[in-house]
């Protein structure tokens, strides 16, 4: 089944310790984690996109049997709309360095969405005792790289999250792919999933001659890497220069040296934030908190007048 | 009196144009939208199994 539909279908095999192939190395650790998560009894079991799932098949049975069952679920799921998309890129050198990021279309609350980041060793040859044959296993869970929260939740966002890993000596690296979902830890429904061989990832997405995990600017082009304002986030992509919108200067206007003027017109930006929420762009809200307590109200107007009156 | 009338009369004429116009806009941009949504592709978790 994962033959017919290699673009929209994508599996991971995960192994408890009683139930693999004879001397294999497949059981991991997050078999307990995941299984524990779908409510896992009988096995052989199938989970799909988190919600849907199927107990039975080979080798107590047959997956035969089982591929009609397996083929309305998938086609219920295949193609539904979702505001996720997710790209893997990296360079698989002596280590793996990867990226993967997950883009936006639409809105969508981040309250419980994580980022699931899994390492699967596809086309594993070996024999199975307890079939009695040998089996091609596919995607086998080797190690779960990371879990983390997404914080975006708005058409137009995208969040990037970079790890690494080393190889296993047991591992055919021409054979390991990374996997990213999307998942809702609470409703355990998975919104997307994407996979690459490490081999097909694209080093340097955007071209100019830094690699993925140390440009400034994943996919803008600028091999000078300009920073003007330190913040990490490079010219080419940073939509905020802090050098101009710094604490205070709320509507980022400068005098005629480009140095931040901040005056009546920042607090008025800041009474009009607090009476309305209004903000005029995104670099705003930073210059705010003029005393750094994390929280924006009157204290901050009170201090931002005494600030002007004491001369800036 | 005439003249008040016939401002009226285009405004209302003029209005429904516009009213079509942002109608065929907005109908633009739903289908763009449609258009450019992301797919969901399936994942499936398989226990311990030979899939």
């Amino acid at each position: 089944m994962l033959d017919l539909y290699p673009e929209t279908l994508i599996n991971v095999e995960w192994h408890s310790s009683g139930f693999t192939p004879g001397g294999s190395d497949f059981d991991i650790p997050a078999y307990s984690t995941r299984a524990a998560m779908y409510n896992v009894g009988g096995i052989p079991h199938t989970q799909w996109n988190g919600v849907e799932s199927t107990v039975g098949g080979f080798p107590n049975g047959n997956w035969q049997a089982y591929i009609g069952d397996f083929t309305n679920i998938y086609n219920g799921m295949v193609g539904d709309d979702t505001p996720y998309e997710i790209e893997i890129n990296g360079y698989a050198g002596n280590t793996v360095n990867y990226d993967v990021t997950v883009s936006m279309d639409s809105d969508m609350s981040n309250s419980n969405q994580k980022v699931d980041i899994f390492l699967v060793e596809d086309n594993i040859w070996s024999y199975w005792s307890g079939a009695s044959s040998y089996h091609n296993a596919r995607n086998v869970g080797r190690e779960w790289l990371s879990s983390a929260d997404m914080t975006i939740n708005t058409a137009g966002q995208n969040e990037t999250f970079s790890g690494s890993f080393n190889y296993n000596d047991n591992w055919n690296s021409d054979s390991l792919q990374i996997i990213a979902i999307v998942q809702n830890y609470s409703t355990k429904q998975i919104y997307q999933a994407s996979i690459v061989n490490i081999n097909d990832m694209d080093p340097d997405i955007d071209d100019d001659g830094i690699l993925n995990n140390l440009d400034n600017c994943l996919e803008a082009w600028n091999p000078s890497q300009e920073d003007e304002d330190g913040d990490l986030i490079g010219d080419a992509c940073d939509p905020c220069n802090n050098l101009v919108f710094s604490l205070g200067n709320s509507n980022g206007d400068t005098d005629i040296n480009g140095s931040p003027l901040i005056d009546i017109m920042d607090v008025l930006t800041l009474a009009d934030y607090l009476a309305f929420d209004a903000q005029d762009n995104i670099c705003q809200e930073p210059t705010l908190n003029i005393n750094q307590d994390n929280h924006i109200n009157i204290v901050d107007v009170i201090n931002l007048v005494q600030q002007i009156l004491n001369g800036g | 009196m005439k003249l008040l009338l016939i401002i009226i009369l285009f405004s209302f004429s003029y209005g429904q144009v516009l009213d079509q116009i942002d109608l065929n806009i907005q109908k633009l941009n739903s289908v763009l939208e449609t258009a450019s949504r992301s797919s969901q592709k399936v994942f499936v978790e398989d226990f311990t199994g030979l899939l």
